[in-house]
């Protein structure tokens, strides 16, 4: 699965920006694996936000820090729960019909 | 027929289990050892766990001789624990759940231990012991809800057994507590240490604190063996645990006792807890290392009593 995603810094506001949009098979994948990611809240209680979105087929993540390697270790877990989510729907899935 | 799976990773144990009416159709676990004189951190922990988690689905299902489509509802732990950890555990459940198109339950790890214990020992009303590395409450269910009568006020007693293991450095495998109980019956001297029981709570920091100290200097002299050591902190520990069960009994009128949690394992508390109990005429009741350790049945078995009394609502909210 292609991630295509970029990264800057916003010269308005300071912050650092990062955004991620992961495409999968349909649109019932993609709100699955919004359901289970968006639940949990950042560990670090100030300096990151993050907004998870689904469009179509497509997860869309948006993350606004206030340092880089806050940013980087948020994405980075992220990565991580998204992996394993992936791999869970690849093992067990595809969903049942509703 | 009401089949519920669930999923169980708050500490270093990651155990999936399924239960069917009351019958425990599966239960495979995994246990994340740490080298002697190590503890386990969250962000390992997790990494263990995430290795391992989906095969242990798999095999729980298996074991079970079931499909996704037998099962009624999916239950996993909400917490307390590790967050790490837990995150991790719940990513999966809840995943499996939506592809899956069934219920998912959070339940309570500690209530988790208890309902297992209820239903493994047919206790009837139980004041209960939940004793583990993460907790230590005396625990009895009154007007429809587990209230705490007693507690440790700082740290657990497990917590306090694992952490001695590592200063003395003695295998956490398969657990350190179970290393120093096998330690404890080489004991032959009776080192005195502090014994703090705080009306109905207890304290394990300063024992800790004063043994640990004690270990560097007796054992460096040759006053007395480290399994000397590992009988005395059993001793103390759990004549501490034994007295504020004890008030907790005379308090609520109780004739039953049910251990549950990993040091529930340890035969020397039950023996202790059973002296105690013959002299009140009450009745003991522990289960063995399958459903004392963390498991995933015991998620289970809560989630099926939750979701026969109507927690059938998708609560998708952070563990």
């Amino acid at each position: 699965m292609a991630a295509p995603s970029s990264g800057d810094t916003n010269h308005e506001s300071g912050k650092h920006e990062f955004a991620l949009d992961i495409p999968f098979p349909s649109s019932r994948e993609a709100v699955i694996a919004l359901q289970s990611l968006s639940p949990d809240r950042e560990p670090r209680k100030g300096g990151i936000s993050k907004q998870l979105s689904v469009s179509g087929s497509k997860l869309s993540v948006r993350w606004s820090a206030d340092e880089a390697r806050i940013l980087r270790v948020s994405v980075a877990s992220f990565l991580d729960h998204l992996s394993l989510v992936v791999e869970t729907m690849v093992m067990f899935g595809p969903p049942v019909s509703q | 027929m009401t089949v519920v799976i669930g999923f169980e990773g708050s500490a270093n144990k990651i155990g999936i289990g399924i239960i069917r009416d009351g019958e425990v159709l599966s239960n495979p676990r995994r246990t994340y050892i740490t080298p002697p004189g190590q503890g386990f951190l969250p962000s390992e922990t997790a990494r263990h766990h995430r290795a391992v988690i989906l095969t242990v689905l798999q095999e729980a299902l298996e074991q079970a001789g079931l499909k996704p489509a037998d099962v009624d509802c999916v239950a996993y732990t909400k917490g307390p624990g590790m967050g790490a950890p837990l995150v991790t555990v719940a990513l999966v459940a809840r995943t499996v759940a939506q592809l899956w198109g069934k219920p998912l339950l959070g339940v309570n790890h500690c209530i988790g231990h208890i309902e297992m214990g209820r239903l493994i020992t047919h206790a009837d009303n139980p004041t209960v012991l939940y004793v583990s590395g993460g907790n230590t409450q005396v625990i009895a269910y009154s007007e429809r809800r587990y209230r705490i009568f007693g507690e440790t006020i700082d740290i657990a007693v497990g917590n306090c057994l694992d952490r001695f293991a590592r200063v003395i450095k003695i295998s956490n495998d398969p657990s350190p507590g179970y290393n120093i109980e096998q330690m404890a019956k080489k004991g032959s001297q009776y080192v005195e240490l502090p014994y703090t029981v705080k009306g109905m709570d207890v304290s394990f920091s300063g024992i800790l604190s004063y043994i640990e100290e004690a270990a560097h200097k007796m054992l460096e002299s040759g006053q007395c063996t480290a399994e000397d050591l590992c009988f005395s902190l059993q001793e103390t520990l759990f004549s501490m645990l034994v007295e504020i069960t004890e008030r907790a009994m005379a308090h609520c009128g109780s004739q039953e006792v049910l251990i549950v949690g990993g040091v529930g394992c340890n035969l020397r508390l039950q023996e202790m807890m059973g002296v105690m109990c013959k002299e009140r005429g009450a009745k003991l009741f522990a289960t063995d290392e399958r459903f004392c350790i963390d498991n995933g049945a015991m998620i289970a078995q809560a989630g099926w009593e939750m979701f026969r009394s109507g927690h059938t609502r998708w609560k998708n909210d952070e563990t």
